[in-house]
């Protein structure tokens, strides 16, 4: 049993990074029903900028400059990653997508699947092919709950997620732009109706998006502490799955089949070899999809699709 | 024993009666209409019949033989051709590549035949382009016959459409507004092109239309359909005189 | 059609036009006798041409290398790449304009398989020959070939039937292991399978075989993804396919007798050039006849409008379930051939990025087209050796000319063109060749 919630709240934790990448997806198809191929790579964009940031903040305060005590070098690293990451996802908008907005949609998924590419070889060429660590930031500490061992990190990363989710969530239901997204989702004409042009949801979209992957990508950093260019690639692929396994462009599903496929990963190794554990993974998915075919929560297949 | 017989079909969606207690005998070589204000479930009577939704209730036989259950391209393929309110062509083929399609069922060559390019596939694709060829001449848009469809005038794609239908050749053809968006002018060749499909290939015809005085026109005997249930049936006449139907349907629009 | 094409080529002005009508009207057959005698003019004159100018050894991939690294001996390169390639060819098909049209005319009187058949000996004369110079030259034409087949059988269903499959690596790596798994077991004495069963003398005519047992594999593992394609399409039956590429990947990684993550090695030396040639024309032939048949272009329906193919009599469920597994197939057989011409798999090269690599040259190419198929896999890998010396710096390249070519045409450069061998062998009357 302690076995089981030790693994619950490594699940919990894995779920959530798949659950605000899966989130990125699912905003860009409601809204241009387009997949953004590389969003992956805007994660892994996301944690490298984290990455400077934080580095730069801690140099900063360890010169004695602008002493700043780790949470806030958390916090402002939050904030000023989302900021430029959200520029990135701007600029794939701008560069990939909206030439291609009434082109098939495969062709979009190239363009993205081609800009992933060059985000990871522009990350290779900018830093070479090491890895770097990310700065600790918190100190750890580790609390025993009965036999489970949580730590203060863990508990933040879901914290932080679910409160990003919550914020997004209000933001779409209660906002005049979540309003437009939400009416874009429904229908391309009644946007200009709201007085707010296509090209501007479109590109708030991807910001956003964009945003919630640096956060992603600063907590897989506290997490594991070791980045790559190819991270984008095993996390983004998996997320992209979670996001139609919710159902495409459902916000509550995709968040939903996040967690998910954290505790499909998480459970499926701790019963079997790890070697074993994409084998499971993607059957159980399979399974689920062969039998659910539209996800959780998306519409029923209609034989008019677009080519 | 009618050709196409229909015994209590009824059809619900979700919780919505879409159709009810539906029944229809058509005879070979007759004309028959279907009307009805919008949302009366006229075409899903038609989807229901050539296997794209599967009735709920009832019997639906052609020639002694049970559809209900048959895939759509069975139920095509034993006389059942039809058209599409929304035309529902392939827009990346030509217009010949249409007509040849809708012979799929009749194609013998098999896939050692499309592999390999067979003498028989070749003879049997050959065979199957001149019937398509007579089917546009038929259609008088010979002419178009190397076009892709979407650069085709409204008119010209319905011909296609028509064309494609009856290249499977149907014992019953059914027409879902066959001149929904049409002009006068391609009204009135529409029409021509029905009688003439039926004078020359001897088809019996089921119409769905919007049109009242092309209905009046053409058909031997039409039902009204209203809310899933049929409210009248009886020739041209009798329906112009019901008063059901008026009420129903008519009303509003026998100013036209 | 003929007279709207000459009024266009009198009004194409300016040195290109004057270009384009002074080559006009070359049959194909001009083209391949003028490559052949610049490539036996390689093959003879070549080594003592690059003493005379200064270059070290024969450009391998016209230059390109030389272009990019060595700049200073561009110059050579260009004279070079000028006397061997391009004043030959100009001079052998515009000289022989009258008698190889005269010669394409009298081919075409026999039935289809006598010209085409000298053609495609023709055509692998010159490249026979043309690889003769270096092995280098060798194993990229053979995986041009490969790229062709994998290519033109995604197409078939990413193009011509509109879905969005991500698994061909996966029906590659299934091709791969089981032809690999038959000729080892078979014909070489491995650590994983021990001595051979059969004489090794049999391999090579059993080597067929083998490519259709991995074709065979692959084609049951598209099962996987055709049955659930009957009630879902789109985006959906996109992440099936996807999570099918996974599990493939990962069930080669966790078999031990195979080899697994470290992968398997001592396939037999069975795939020389010829052999694979051959597979790519028969892929190719295969392919392009079932696609113009009528109910190869059943597939067309079924992307165009499902409802409408079902109406018309189109079996929607055979028509897909033959898609996945004849585009599976061809995939398995190329994964088998690829895996003799490396001599050796690895799971890891059937992920992500060899998808990426075949959904580009699908979509470069053209969709719906056999045409647009093998000039995507011809351009990009060749493109992709040829830029080789940029290292790191290709894969900013390629990727950007992709996104330019989706921008400007999103179906691709070839896209909804019909290959028609008969025309294309044709004799050319003096008219603007077709653009």
């Amino acid at each position: 049993m302690v076995f089981f919630f030790q693994n619950l709240v490594n699940a919990l934790q894995w779920g959530s990074f798949y659950a605000m990448i899966a989130l990125g997806y699912s905003m860009v198809y409601s809204i241009l029903m387009l997949f953004n191929f590389a969003h992956g790579d805007i994660f892994m964009v996301g944690a490298y900028i984290g990455f400077g940031v934080a580095t730069a903040l801690v140099t900063l305060s360890a010169s004695g400059f602008l002493a700043l005590p780790g949470w806030m070098i958390l916090v402002l690293t939050i904030l000023l990653s989302m900021f430029l990451t959200s520029f990135v996802g701007m600029i794939v908008e701008r560069v990939g997508y909206r030439p291609l907005r009434d082109a098939p949609r495969a062709s979009a998924a190239i363009t993205g699947l081609m800009i992933g590419i060059m985000l990871e070889t522009g990350n290779l060429i900018l830093l070479g092919a090491r890895r770097v660590s990310f700065p600790p930031l918190i100190e750890s500490v580790t609390y025993n709950v009965g036999g489970v061992f949580v730590t203060n990190k863990k508990i933040m990363i879901v914290l932080i997620s679910l409160g990003f989710m919550l914020a997004l969530h209000l933001f779409v239901q209660k906002t005049r732009y979540g309003m437009a997204m939400r009416a874009m989702a429904f229908d391309y004409v009644v946007v200009p109706l709201l007085g707010i042009p296509i090209n501007t949801i479109a590109r708030l979209t991807f910001a956003i998006g964009s945003a919630l992957a640096a956060v992603a990508g600063i907590l897989f950093g506290l997490a594991y502490p070791v980045l790559d260019p190819y991270m984008g690639i095993v996390f983004g692929w998996k997320a992209f799955v979670a996001a139609i396994l919710g159902g495409r462009g459902s916000i509550m599903g995709a968040t939903l089949a996040g967690f998910l496929m954290g505790f499909i990963e998480i459970f499926v190794a701790m019963v079997f070899p790890s070697t074993l554990r994409d084998l499971i993974a993607y059957s159980i998915i399979l399974l689920i999809l062969v039998f659910r075919p539209h996800g959780f929560f998306g519409e029923p297949y209609s034989a008019r699709l677009r080519l | 024993m009618a050709l196409l017989e229909i015994r209590h079909m009824t059809h619900y969606f979700g919780g919505l009666r879409a159709v009810h207690d539906y029944n229809l005998d058509i005879e070979p070589g007759q004309v028959r209409g279907l009307i009805g204000p919008n949302g009366a479930g006229k075409t899903t009577i038609f989807n229901l019949i050539t296997g794209i939704h599967r009735p709920g209730e009832g019997r639906i036989l052609l020639d002694g033989e049970e559809l209900v259950g048959r895939q759509p391209h069975e139920i095509a393929a034993r006389g059942l051709g039809r058209t599409f309110q929304d035309l529902r062509l392939w827009r990346h083929m030509t217009v010949l590549d249409h007509v040849k399609m809708a012979r799929y069922s009749k194609i013998g060559y098999g896939l050692v035949g499309a592999f390999f390019s067979t003498p028989r596939r070749n003879r049997e694709e050959a065979q199957i382009e001149e019937k398509a060829r007579e089917l546009l001449e038929m259609m008088n848009i010979s002419h178009l016959a190397d076009q892709m469809v979407p650069n085709l005038p409204y008119g010209a794609q319905r011909r296609v459409e028509m064309a494609r239908a009856l290249s499977t050749e149907p014992k019953i053809l059914f027409l879902d507004e066959p001149t929904a968006g049409m002009n006068p002018e391609e009204l009135i060749q529409m029409m021509g092109i029905i009688r003439r499909v039926r004078e020359q290939l001897g088809l019996a015809i089921f119409l769905i239309e919007h049109r009242l005085k092309m209905v009046m026109e053409l058909c031997e005997i039409i039902q009204t359909l209203v809310f899933g249930e049929v409210i009248a049936e009886g020739p041209p006449d009798d329906i112009k005189n019901n008063p059901a139907v008026i009420e129903a349907y008519l009303g509003k629009e026998i100013v036209e | 059609m003929v007279e709207m094409n000459d009024a266009h080529a009198m009004k194409t002005k300016g040195a290109r036009g004057r270009l384009r009508r002074f080559f006009s009207g070359i049959p194909v057959l001009g083209w391949l006798l003028g490559a052949l005698v610049a490539v036996v003019l390689e093959h003879y004159l070549g080594d003592p041409l690059v003493d005379r100018i200064g270059l070290d050894k024969i450009p391998v991939l016209f230059g390109a290398v030389i272009i990019l690294k060595k700049p200073l001996m561009i110059p050579g390169a260009a004279v070079f790449l000028l006397l061997i390639y391009v004043i030959p060819i100009a001079v052998v098909a515009r000289a022989g304009k009258t008698l190889s049209n005269r010669l394409a005319g009298a081919l075409m009187r026999f039935p289809i398989a006598v010209p085409a058949l000298v053609h495609l000996g023709l055509l692998y004369g010159a490249i026979h020959i043309w690889s003769d110079v270096s092995a280098y030259r060798v194993l990229t034409l053979k995986l041009t070939f490969v790229a062709i087949m994998l290519t033109l059988s995604l197409n078939v269903i990413n193009g011509y039937m509109g879905e969005f499959s991500c698994s061909h690596p996966g029906f590659m790596a299934l091709g791969a292991y089981g032809a690999s798994v038959f000729t080892v077991l078979l014909f070489s004495s491995d650590r994983l399978f021990g001595d051979p069963l059969l004489p090794e003398a049999l391999g090579p005519f059993l080597f067929p075989a083998g490519l259709i047992f991995g074709g065979l594999i692959a084609s049951l593992g598209a099962l996987v993804i055709a049955i659930p394609s009957f009630r879902t399409r789109g985006d959906y039956l996109a992440i099936i396919s996807l999570a099918f590429l996974f599990i493939v990947k990962s069930m080669i990684e966790n078999l031990e007798f195979v080899g697994g993550p470290r992968g398997l090695s001592g396939q037999p030396n069975y795939a020389n050039l010829p052999t694979v040639f051959i597979w790519t024309v028969l892929c190719v032939w295969i392919i392009n006849n079932f696609v113009r048949s009528t109910l190869g272009k059943a597939l067309n329906a079924v992307r165009d409008d499902e409802v409408a193919a079902d109406a018309m009599t189109v079996n929607t469920r055979r028509t897909k379930m033959v898609a996945f597994m004849f585009a599976a197939f061809w995939a398995g057989v190329a994964g088998g051939i690829y895996a003799h011409v490396l001599r050796y798999v690895n799971p890891g090269t059937f992920g992500i990025q060899k998808l990426a690599e075949v959904l580009a040259m699908v979509y470069f190419g053209g969709l719906n087209s056999v045409y647009g198929s093998i000039t995507g896999a011809v351009s990009l890998s060749l493109l992709s050796e040829a830029l080789r010396p940029l290292e790191i710096f290709k894969w900013i390249i390629i990727p950007l000319l992709l996104i330019l070519v989706m921008i400007y045409r999103p179906t691709g450069l070839i896209a909804f063109r019909e290959f028609d061998v008969r025309k294309v062998m044709q004799p050319k009357s003096n008219r603007d060749d077709e653009v």
